[in-house]
This record gives C-alpha cells, structure tokens and sequence, in this order.
C-alpha cells in the first residue's frame, strides 16, 4: 500500500513511545476530571444514571420543543437528520406516566426508554466488572500465547491505552456509557488485540531481518484496520443519516477505539517490541 | 478452473461443510413472500426494531443470610413478625423476605428473633423469580399476545432483583394494563348436573402457600390456602346448602378462573364432616402424586393468585417503539450491512487488484453473514440494533483475519508448494486463533451476567468468531490454495 509511507527503521523504540506516552497521560488526566464530576471514568448516560430518552421523528424547532415539555425536567436536546433526541432527567411515576401520554398524543412514532434510578444504579457496577473481567481475561490469552514476559506485556499496555483514549475522547466529544457504547468498549477489548497478535507473531516467530518483519507486518496490519474501519464508517454514515442513535454511538466508540489502536500497535507496541528484540531478547 | 478441480475443491470436506451450513442456515432464514406479497423472513426482532413495549419490574424483598441459636422453625416465625413480611426459608443459611428493608432496617428485626444476619442482597429467590415469570407469562397468554418474552435477571449470586417483560405489538399503556391487570377469580359448587351455584370469589382468598406434599415427605402433591371470616362462613353455608357436606362425591367444588374450570374435586370425607359443624378457614387441595401432581399444584397456585404475585414489585423501567420507526430502523440496518460489505470489498480490491482473491473474500464474509442469521432464526433469538453492530463487526474483522491468511500465504511474493504451503497456513491459523480466542474472552463476562439487553449481543458476537475460526477460515485457506496455484 502506497498511501502511507511510515519507516519504522527510521525511528528508535524512545521516539516511538513518546507520542503515545503524552497522549495517554492527557488522556488520564480527562478521565480522572470525570471520575470526580460524575464518579465514573466516562459520564454515565441514562442506562446508568436514570432518566428518559425519547427519539421523535418530528420538524419542530428546538424552542418549540422546550415549549411542549416545559413541566418536564427535560435536560438535553440533540439534533438527528431528521428528527429530535431527547432526554429527561428521573421523575416520579405519575409524572412520567403523563409525559408518555402526552408524547403519544403529540408524537405517535416516538421511541421512549424510561430507566428508574435503582436499576441504572445496579447496573453501573455490573458494568465495570463486566469490563474489568474481559480485561483481564485478554490478557490471560496474550501470556499464554505468547509466554514471553515483555511482548505479552506490551501487547496488554497497548490494549490498556486504547482503552483509556477512547474513554477520554468519548468525554471530550460528549458521548456518555451507555448499554450499547459499554458493547463497544468490550469488542474494542476484543478486536484491538489483532494487529498487536500479529504484529508480535511475526517479529518473534518468523525468520528475517528485524525491519522487514516489521514493514511486512504494518503492511497486512494496516489494511486489517482499515477494513474494520471501513465496515464500522459505514455503520456510522447510515445511523447518522437514518438518526439511529445507539448505533450512531457503538460505530463512533468503535472509530474512536480503532484509530487509537493504530496509533498504540504502530507506536506503543512496535516501540516496545523493537527495544526487546535489539536488547537481545526473542532469540 | 476446470470442471475435475471444481469438483475436487466442492468434495473437500472444509468447502463441503460450508456449503451444507449456508444451505441449511437459508432454510432456517426462510426468506419467502407473505400474503400482502411483501418479502419476510424466520428473524425475530427485538423491541428497538418493531412495534412493542417494555416493563421492567424491581422486587420488593431481599435474600438474608442469616444464623441463629434458636429453633429454626421458631426464629423464622418471630422474625415474620418483627418484620410484618412473609419470610421463606430458600436454604439452610438462607431466607427470602418479602417486604422492602435496608439491611440496617432488618438488624432489630433479627436482633428480636434471636438471630444474625451474615449476607444481605435485595431481590429474591430464583424459585420465587421463576414463579414471578409464570404467573406474568399466564397473564399475557391470557391475552393472546404471540411475541412475549419474560426474563428473570439473575444475578452470579443466584438472586434475583428484576423480571422483565417485552411484548410485541403493543403500546406502552396496554402493556401496563396486561401486567397489572388482576384475573377473575371463583370458587363454585355443583348443584345438580352440570349446573353450578357461585360460592366466593377471589378476594375472599387471603393467602397462598408455595406448593407442599400432604403430608409432608409424601410424593402428594397439593396447595393449601386461606379464606376471610366472610369467606369461610359463605363457603360452609353453601357447602350445606347444596349438599356438598352430605354428599361430597356427587357435589365437586369448582375453581374458575376468568371462565375457564382450572380445578375440580370433591370435598374430601374428613374436610364434608367438619364443615357440618364449624367453618374451616385453611383449606388444602390436592393435586395427585408425582411430577404431574407437583406441576399442576405449581399452576393452581397461580390460579389461586389470580394473577397477583407473591412478592410486590415497583416499576424500575419501560419503554415502548412505535411501528414506523421500528420499521425505519431495519431499513436502516440491513442498508448498513450492505454498504459495509461494500466499502470492505473496496478496500480489499484497492489493497490486492486481483478479482481471483477479492471475490473469493467478500463471499466467504457474506457467507459467514448467512450462517449467523441462520442460527439467529434457529434459536429464535430476538435481534436488536447492539446485535447488528455486533454483526456488522464481525464483517470487518472476519476480512480482517482472511487478509493475515492470504498474506502469510503469498509471504515474498511466491507461491509456495503445497508442503510450505501447509505450514504457513497453520500458522496463520494460530495467529487467527489466538485472535478469537481474545474476543471470545472478552464477550464471556456479558454473555453469563444478566446486564440487561447486552446478553445476546455477546452470545451472537461469540458465535460470529467460533463460526469464522471453524468454517469458513479453513474452507478460504483450501479455496484460495486452489485458486493461487493455477
């Protein structure tokens, strides 16, 4: 592939690191300013916070909207192509009860998804296991495929900054945890790994020079990611163009992720490597 | 490729497999005109695609661990008390309270009954769960609504805390209707003939007791229930009033409920002899012996509930989806699909420019497509737009791992020989496995806990990777040998 023309030789394992390495701390320091606003490392969206989303198919105006609504704490309004997604902050039965009546009266096509507090509560730290488990599973495959100390643990860092870039872009461009973008996260954990297995499988189990390994390497790399990308772009362009918002936020959590593990399996984890294999080691 | 090759690479048992698999998965997709001439299929959609409502219930009770120096029997019963809760013992250390309580609200209560609480998790048994589903699923039975699903959430402790019912083609307010709505309940007493005379209705039942063997240990299985003062003095008076005391065998009690006879016997021998005399408030019917004497006693109970379940329950959620954008959101799905395995073959085609690779590529992905939608019809699972992401993935990166195949195949540009060849696909199988393997492990953890909706989207991706690393990587690595060695 001509496109991008990237010669890892060029560069020493330190260099390779450094932009990665400031990325993550800039990313840590995002995430720990959610962590004390909210108390969760991404800003918890309904499924876990509580509240009402509603989706309308509708040409009102946004004013027109906070008019309809107005005895309802109604706490966002974001545009789709066409139509509106909003959200409610928690209310008691009755009042949601006569919200939903109202929004069928006014909207009959409306989708609403009313979550109590409690539940969204219990949830959040089902989550978080569910998260923390799939983790650490990943890395149980990595060690034991690969069974040699310090490529196992750069593929698992890799993995680590993936994740924690993704969580923070996912703060900086608005997109809260939900059911569907905690999905996301978890195939992240699962698809990011790829290129890292193979990247790792051709240094240390083929024969050759360290640098044609290496290109030979970011070549199938490379066009692995981008077809993933490609399939995932056009999930977002039809769920934005169709205003399906769930699916708008898994492929943009999955974009996010993918072009984080670009960055890290190319930089992080190629640096790492290429320190390991010139120190000696992989022989 | 002549026709003896094709042959050869159809009679391989990688190629064969798949071929049989997709064969097998269009008939379970079963895509066919219905009677408006529109296209449909076998796939069932969950309620973010269709027409449907949601509700999700929270029980009102916990599970307690609990310890105690005095008679179990007694410590339970005091306990009851303390707390004005039902109070069922699930196992040797652990009881089910039907009543909402914080764990420091229950510590006095226990301190009372001379006990200690030594685990505390809100929600309910697993049986009382299941007992919740049944009386749910016979109400919406009750309505004739085909596309019900009731699902427990249980959590890895065995307790569960939410029930959640999804009902297609309904709205949010009918849906509430259903769930709430209460049976009509009666007990009646035959006259003469087939004709009957009403005897109470079902709000004079004050409790019902989980299904018991009579007498205990037996294999009798039976129901025992209580009725209000009224209710017992109206069932003695009509029991003497139609000679149901005298003559039992020819007078059978009736248990109706919403029209429909789902209980009939005679009062026993012992039970017409009392009734002569005094009015009787716990009452007890029996079922039979065995599996079927259990199970029907496990449906009288429910019966006998008419509808109202044995723990109270509060809202934790409900949603509803309107038709036209269920139906918008398919178009939009399937539309996603399509252009994603598009975009890929683009990809693929500006990497390689050579079709004798390419095609052969895009059909294994859609093959694996097929094979997926055929087990999602099979097992009838409901599919949701997590799922079709989920989906969506797995066209990616199953062209992903046909790329590590063919690459590590035309490793320096060279076709190998078939024994090179061999050796250089196994290990790009490794690679492939080791990949999966990472996947699957971080779908596990969903696919056992009860995180709402995301259990089958787990599932699906699960088998996207296992049906990609089986099938159809083996059947691409023996369809592309034969195609490169020409």
């Amino acid at each position: 592939m001509g496109l991008i023309n990237y010669n890892i030789e060029k560069y020493s394992p330190q260099q390779l690191v450094v932009i990665p390495l400031v990325l993550f701390a800039i990313s840590l320091v995002v995430i720990a300013f959610t962590m004390l606003a909210t108390g969760m490392p991404v800003t918890p969206g309904i499924d876990f916070s509580g509240g009402t989303a509603v989706t309308i198919i509708t040409t009102d105006s946004s004013e027109q909207l906070q008019t309809t609504f107005a005895g309802y704490p109604l706490s966002e309004i974001s545009d789709m192509n066409n139509g509106k997604f909003l959200k409610f902050g928690t209310m008691d039965d009755a009042r949601y009860q006569s919200l939903s009546q109202l929004i069928s009266e006014k909207y009959p096509d409306a989708k609403i998804d009313q979550i109590g507090e409690s539940f969204g509560k219990s949830l959040q730290s089902q989550a978080a296991l569910a998260l923390l488990i799939s983790f650490i599973g990943m890395a149980i495959v990595v060690f034991l495929s690969f069974r040699t100390f310090v490529p196992s643990v750069a593929v698992v860092l890799s993995a680590l900054a993936d994740m924690v870039m993704t969580a923070a872009v996912m703060n900086i461009v608005g997109i809260t945890l939900s059911l569907g973008t905690t999905a996301a996260l978890l195939m992240l954990i699962g698809y990011s790994v790829d290129s890292d297995i193979l990247l790792t499988n051709r240094v240390l189990k083929r024969q050759g020079k360290l640098n044609d390994k290496l290109m030979g390497a970011f070549h199938t790399g490379m066009i692995m990611t981008s077809t993933t990308l490609a399939a995932v772009t056009a999930l977002f362009v039809v769920s934005w163009f169709g205003s399906v918002q769930i699916l708008m936020e898994i492929s943009a959590v999955l974009l996010i992720g993918l072009v984080a593990d670009m960055l890290n399996t190319w930089l992080t984890n190629v640096g790492i490597l290429k320190w390991y294999v010139l120190k000696g080691g992989g022989k | 490729m002549n026709q003896n090759e094709l042959k050869a690479l159809v009679s391989d048992w990688r190629v064969a497999t798949l071929i049989i698999l997709i064969l097998l998965s269009v008939v379970a997709i079963y895509p066919h005109f219905d009677e408006n001439g529109n296209v449909t299929t076998n796939l069932q959609y969950g309620l973010d695609l269709q027409h449907g409502a949601w509700i999700q219930l929270e029980f009102k009770g916990e599970v307690v661990g609990f310890t105690t120096d005095e008679p179990v029997d007694t410590f339970i019963a005091n306990l009851s008390k303390a707390a004005d809760a039902e109070v069922v013992r699930i196992d040797e250390t652990h009881l089910e309270i039907r009543k909402s309580y914080t764990q420091a609200e229950l510590e006095p209560f226990f301190t009372t009954a001379g006990g200690r609480i030594s685990s505390y998790s809100p929600g309910v048994s697993k049986a009382t769960a299941d007992d919740v589903k049944l009386i749910l699923e016979n109400k919406i039975n009750a309505i004739g609504t085909k596309d019900a699903k009731v699902n427990t959430l249980t959590g890895l402790n065995n307790v569960a805390r939410y029930v959640r019912v999804e009902m297609a083609g309904v709205d949010m307010k009918e849906a509430q209707e259903i769930v709430g709505k209460q049976g009509k309940f009666e007990i009646r007493v035959q006259t003469t003939g087939n004709s009957t005379e009403h005897v109470i209705s079902g709000d004079s039942i004050t409790t019902v007791q989980m299904p018991s063997q009579s007498p205990p240990g037996s294999d009798k299985w039976g129901v025992s229930f209580a009725l209000s003062e009224d209710g017992a003095t109206a069932f003695q008076e009509a029991a003497i009033k139609y000679g149901a005391t005298a003559d039992p065998a020819n007078h059978y009690l009736l248990m109706i409920l919403d029209n429909k006879t789902v209980y009939s016997a005679p009062l026993s021998e012992e039970l017409a002899g009392q009734l002569q005399t005094q009015k009787i408030r716990q009452l007890y019917a029996s079922t039979g012996a065995g599996k079927t004497g259990s199970t029907q006693a496990t449906e009288l109970e429910i019966h006998l509930r008419a509808g109202a379940l044995p723990v109270d329950v509060s809202i934790a959620g409900s949603g509803g989806m309107s038709a036209p954008l269920g139906e918008r959101y398919k178009t939009m799905a399937v539309l996603a699909g399509i252009l994603a395995l598009i975009t890929v073959g683009f990809v693929i085609y500006y990497r390689y420019r050579e079709p004798g690779i390419v095609l052969p590529m895009i059909l294994i992905n859609t093959s694996e497509l097929v094979i997926l939608l055929g087990f999602i019809s099979l097992i009838r699972f409901q599919m949701d737009l997590p799922t079709i992401a989920g989906l969506v993935a797995v066209v990616g990166t199953g062209i992903d791992q046909l790329v590590i195949i063919t690459d590590e195949i035309l490793h320096e540009g060279k076709v190998p020989s078939p024994n090179l060849y061999l050796k250089r696909l196994a290990r790009a199988l490794g690679i492939i496995v080791a990949a999966a393997a990472t996947v699957v492990i971080a779908m596990v953890p969903l696919a056992l806990m009860d995180l709402s909706t995301l259990k089958g989207f787990a599932i699906i991706t699960i088998m996207g990777v296992l049906v990609g690393v089986i099938i159809t990587r083996p059947a691409y690595g023996r369809i592309i040998m034969q195609i490169l060695s020409k």
